[in-house]
């Protein structure tokens, strides 16, 4: 045992002699700062980071400012952002949600209107879908243009479940609860809820607000206006609410499942529950897990209507797109003009719509045939050019600070702990954005 | 073992006695030198960090623009925080429930390990196994162990019911538990284990002499021998479970509701979620503090700075 | 230990803990295996009925093996430093008369109750002034810094085993505090040594939220920011995320079979002797 000991010891000291010197070694040709002539890129790094790097690749065949690509991993982005933006490891253009999300940076005076840009280049504004180029303009300046897809939020739902339960997709809110209880009869989660991730439960608020009420109210309430969360619309979208919860539409252990580990898409694709309040990713999140399920009985269809609702049915909720924002401190404006043009090229949306995304640019439609699956993309992208509004999703309309103090209340109420004073008592706490 | 290696190295020793004028051996001890690299590389990034974060937690920050001081405003805002108040409970509540669930558990396997049979050196092998996985590893792992219709508890209802776990406080906080002690309870009993090994075996025979039985001899020789390796792994599970974070992040961000928000997640979700880091910072020396103060408690009612060998005693 | 009669009911307990352990690890092989279509048919817990070994190489294309290196790298650093520093610093603990080293003591039992979380935001000011965010060296020193007291703890406690004679046998010698460290206490806390060796391993191997906090590109990402990378709202891939887990595990299951004993051993002497 004694000689086995210090034979590990032995080992470690000439591992850790040697350890010592590689990284000073290594790390030496690492640099962190900003050289004079580069641009630094920064987005969320998930699996659509190759469409980035080739837009960058494409970019620097071109350009003597040389753009740089850096990512972080998707969930913790905001929070490295936001540590990060007011140092000299800032980048010069970052990937953001729009709306709440850089309304904290805007009023930090770190970011770069864009409109003296979209002077020189009008196609910078109007190369996009109007509803969503306007997430990204804060207190009527444009500080974001669009780079990735839309993402809406769908109904979605099990086509053969639904057949065998003699039920169509639900056009109205009746339709819907009639829906729930013939469900629940045959013993099959109406709803899938992926209630342990928030966010998804969440999605069923900003749909049920927006057609009682219109947009109105939620911009309103963004705009400092307290008073709406107990309007008589307010109350009425929380009653309808508590309609599908009291239905048993969610289960009951709704809470326990979530989205991000495949627990609620799993119960939709076997057939375990029927519906499934989801964003546009879910089509590919099927697709990669049960390919046949997307292709045969995955089905699609709007948000239903609300009786006597103020909002147009034809209202979408979700993630608008994705946006680039500048900071104000880039050395290379002119550079940065002439990346972001990219945005609109017949290069990006080819490449955007090869790897499943929607962009929402005017020349998109075009292409949407060349896309996975046309059907689909072309679904969506009338939804969005038609929608008269496109509610940006609640945690991203507010600052990132709100997201915690949201997400607990909708979780809340929807679980039957808080009662609809407890809701508006909450909602009526977050700081404007 | 020590007086073994050692006997050759002290007689070859010998040629450097030097014999003192006055006949007496001055002890060659270290000087405070001794200690200084570690103390000054120890002092910039873990006291320095800390005389920082009581200046923030007396201002207003957001992480952009500026630093405002605002006084004691973030302790005022805490003490009338049910939320903050509750995660103190919570945090004490769920370091007890750890601590009683792991020490037994520990140290019976501790112990049963120590025995010298082949299969006990299998088993503990396979024992070990949860020790070599991360925390991040561990939660993702349990998570899906746990989903209500397809882990463990859809095929159990009869146990779990409609397997609500996450859903409420009680499903919450016994997940939490047994996570931690599924990650933790290995790590503790190699410590019960390595304590147990070296108990000199005259005490065990000296017992049999009188007739002790195994539980005789397992509470009058095999625990008092065990103190300090018990002292060492309270002081271990109760800093390690004040501080509890990735597993509540991963497993359940604090929920549902507020239901598992223990201090140190609500400290990282008002500094790095609602980027408050002035109510954050307050939070997390409200944490210092009340880890100091029990690991001090247990250090003293323990003797543990004065900690001397066991074997001393013999 | 003697034991004569068997014991029926550690036997059962022992059993009992094997399941509790063996089955969740069980589980997360049997789900790497799978294809992502399989595992959404099956659930984590039913029998596999598909095979594969793509969860596995898909990992690796997806940079693992630089993660890999960096992680080696911040390991074999912090072991390296935490031996440096602590080794005198027990020395002094255990054998200065110097106030100044009683207050120094107690500094660092201070220390164990300094959850890293509570100063990440100033260490985050500190190593970004200094130049070295997104740069190894950068969670390597905090990554040490935190492993110290413990460390200090485990070996100050391994060293008060070596008797007071032999120091006077050395004193005798006329040994400066030098030769004695170098003599008597380095090798008579070889095995205190090894376990502060593997303790501060683990903890740098495993380490999350320095990383996460002090780096940001994929040339300086270690193992643990890996997997969380396969997190994200807009990809689940469970099968991969496992497979990424099981292989992060690799490195430390070869030491912890080639080097079992010493690697027990060193744990085991957490609690002192």
């Amino acid at each position: 045992m004694m000689r086995l000991r210090s034979r590990l010891a032995r080992a470690v000291a000439v591992g850790a002699a040697l350890a010592l010197a590689l990284p000073l070694a290594a790390c030496g040709g690492d640099d962190a700062g900003g050289e004079a002539d580069q641009i630094r890129i920064l987005v969320y790094g998930d699996a659509t980071n190759k469409v980035e790097t080739q837009i960058v690749d494409t970019f620097n065949k071109t350009s003597k400012v040389k753009a740089v690509l850096d990512t972080i991993p998707g969930a913790d982005y905001q929070t490295k952002l936001q540590t990060i933006i007011n140092t000299n490891q800032a980048p010069d253009v970052f990937f953001n949600w729009g709306g709440g999300s850089i309304a904290p940076f805007v009023k930090a005076n770190l970011l770069l209107p864009l409109d003296d840009m979209i002077a020189k280049d009008p196609g910078l504004k109007e190369n996009f879908l109007p509803s969503v180029f306007n997430s990204a303009v804060v207190d009527g300046k444009a500080y974001g243009i669009p780079m990735r897809g839309t993402q809406p939020v769908m109904l979605f739902y099990n086509k053969k479940v639904l057949a065998d339960a003699g039920l169509t997709p639900p056009k109205t809110w009746d339709e819907l609860l009639n829906a729930v209880n013939v469900l629940k009869a045959k013993k099959i989660t109406p709803i899938a809820l992926g209630g342990g991730d928030k966010w998804p439960t969440q999605m069923w608020y900003q749909y049920l607000y927006d057609r009682v009420a219109g947009p109105e109210l939620f911009r309103s309430a963004l705009g400092g206006d307290k008073s709406v969360w107990e309007s008589a619309e307010s109350r009425r979208a929380l009653e309808l609410m508590r309609q599908l919860t009291d239905a048993g539409a969610f289960g009951t252990n709704f809470d326990s499942v979530k989205w991000t580990d495949q627990g609620s898409p799993t119960l939709l694709s076997t057939g375990k529950a029927g519906f499934e309040l989801m964003g546009s990713w879910a089509y590919s999140t099927h697709q990669d897990s049960k390919p046949e399920f997307a292709k045969n009985d995955l089905g699609w269809t709007a948000f239903p209507s609300i009786p006597g609702g103020k909002g147009d049915p034809r209202n979408v909720a979700g993630n608008t797109n994705n946006f680039y924002s500048v900071l104000k401190k880039t050395k290379h404006p002119e550079a940065v003009a002439e990346f972001l043009k990219l945005m609109y090229s017949d290069e990006f949306v080819q490449a955007q719509l090869g790897i499943g995304n929607l962009p929402t640019t005017v020349n998109t439609e075009k292409f949407l045939d060349t896309a996975g699956n046309p059907e689909y993309s072309k679904f969506q992208f009338d939804m969005v050019k038609q929608a008269p509004s496109f509610q940006l999703s609640w945690d991203q309309a507010y600052p990132p600070a709100a997201t915690t103090t949201i997400h607990q209340a909708v979780q809340q109420y929807t679980n039957g702990r808080m009662d609809a004073d407890g809701f508006i008592k909450a909602m009526q706490s977050l700081q404007a954005g | 073992m020590a007086a073994t290696t050692l006997a050759p190295r002290t007689t070859t020793g010998e040629r450097w006695a030097v014999r003192r004028p006055g006949g007496g051996v001055t002890l060659a001890r270290p000087g405070f030198a001794w200690a200084l690299p570690a103390t000054l590389f120890f002092a910039f990034f873990a006291i320095v960090p800390l005389v920082l974060v009581v200046v923030l937690s007396v201002t207003s920050w957001a992480g952009i623009g500026d630093v405002e001081y605002v006084g004691l405003a973030n302790w005022r805002r805490l003490a009338d925080d049910p939320v903050m108040i509750d995660s103190l409970w919570l945090s004490v509540l769920l370091t007890a429930l750890g601590v009683a669930v792991q020490t037994p558990l520990s140290l019976l396997i501790g112990v049963w390990a120590a025995g010298q049979q082949r299969n006990r050196a299998v088993l503990s092998a396979i024992f070990f196994l949860p020790l070599l996985l991360s925390a991040t590893a561990v939660s993702v792992l349990w998570r899906a162990l746990l989903d209500p219709n397809f882990g463990v508890p859809g095929q159990a209802r009869w146990l779990f019911g409609d397997g609500n776990l996450f859903g409420s406080r009680t499903g919450a906080i016994a997940v939490l538990v047994l996570v931690g002690s599924w990650q933790y309870i290995p790590f503790h009993s190699l410590i019960y284990q390595g304590a147990a090994r070296a108990i000199p075996a005259v005490l065990y025979q000296a017992a049999e002499i009188d007739g002790a039985g195994r539980w005789h001899q397992f509470w009058h020789v095999t625990l008092p021998q065990l103190r300090n390796a018990m002292i060492t792994s309270l002081v271990i599970m109760v800093v390690g479970g004040l501080t509890t974070f990735e597993t509540v992040l991963i497993l359940t961000q604090g929920g549902p509701g507020t239901d598992t928000t223990i201090t140190a997640y609500y400290m990282y979700q008002q500094a790095f979620r609602s980027f408050d880091f002035g109510a954050g910072a307050a939070i997390a020396l409200l944490l210092v503090v009340v880890a100091t103060v029990i690991s001090l408690i247990m250090v003293r009612v323990s003797g543990y700075d004065k900690m001397r060998s066991t074997l001393e005693g013999l | 230990m003697t034991r004569h009669r068997p014991n029926r009911l550690a036997g059962i307990g022992a059993v009992a803990w094997l399941l509790v352990v063996g089955v969740p690890i069980y589980v997360m092989l049997s789900i790497t295996v799978q294809t992502r279509e399989g595992y959404g048919d099956n659930g984590p817990i039913s029998l596999p009925d598909t095979f594969t070994l793509d969860n596995y190489t898909g990992v690796f294309s997806q940079g693992f093996g630089r993660y890999f290196l960096n992680t080696v790298v911040v390991t074999a650093s912090v072991v390296a430093i935490v031996l440096v520093l602590v080794t005198p610093l027990a020395y002094a603990i255990v054998r200065s008369r110097s106030r100044l080293t009683g207050h120094v003591f107690r500094l660092f039992l201070l220390g164990l109750a300094i959850p890293a979380q509570a100063v990440v935001v100033p260490i985050f000011y500190l190593i970004s002034t200094t130049g070295l965010y997104d740069n190894l060296l950068g969670v390597i020193l905090p990554t040490a810094a935190f492993a110290l007291p413990i460390c200090a703890l485990i070996l100050s406690g391994a060293m008060r085993d070596i008797t007071p004679d032999l120091y006077e046998a050395m004193a005798i010698d006329g040994a400066t505090p030098t030769r004695v460290f170098l003599r008597l206490v380095l090798p008579l806390s070889r095995g205190g040594i090894s376990t502060i060796a593997v303790f501060s391993a683990l903890q740098a191997w495993n380490g999350f939220l320095f990383p996460l906090v002090l780096t940001q590109s994929d040339s300086t990402k270690v193992l643990t920011l890996g997997l969380y990378n396969f997190q994200t709202q807009y990809g689940i891939d469970i099968p991969g995320l496992m497979a990424a887990v099981v292989l992060s595990m690799v490195p430390v299951l070869l030491v912890y079979l080639t080097a079992r004993r010493a690697l027990i051993q060193g744990l085991m002497g957490v609690g002192g002797k």
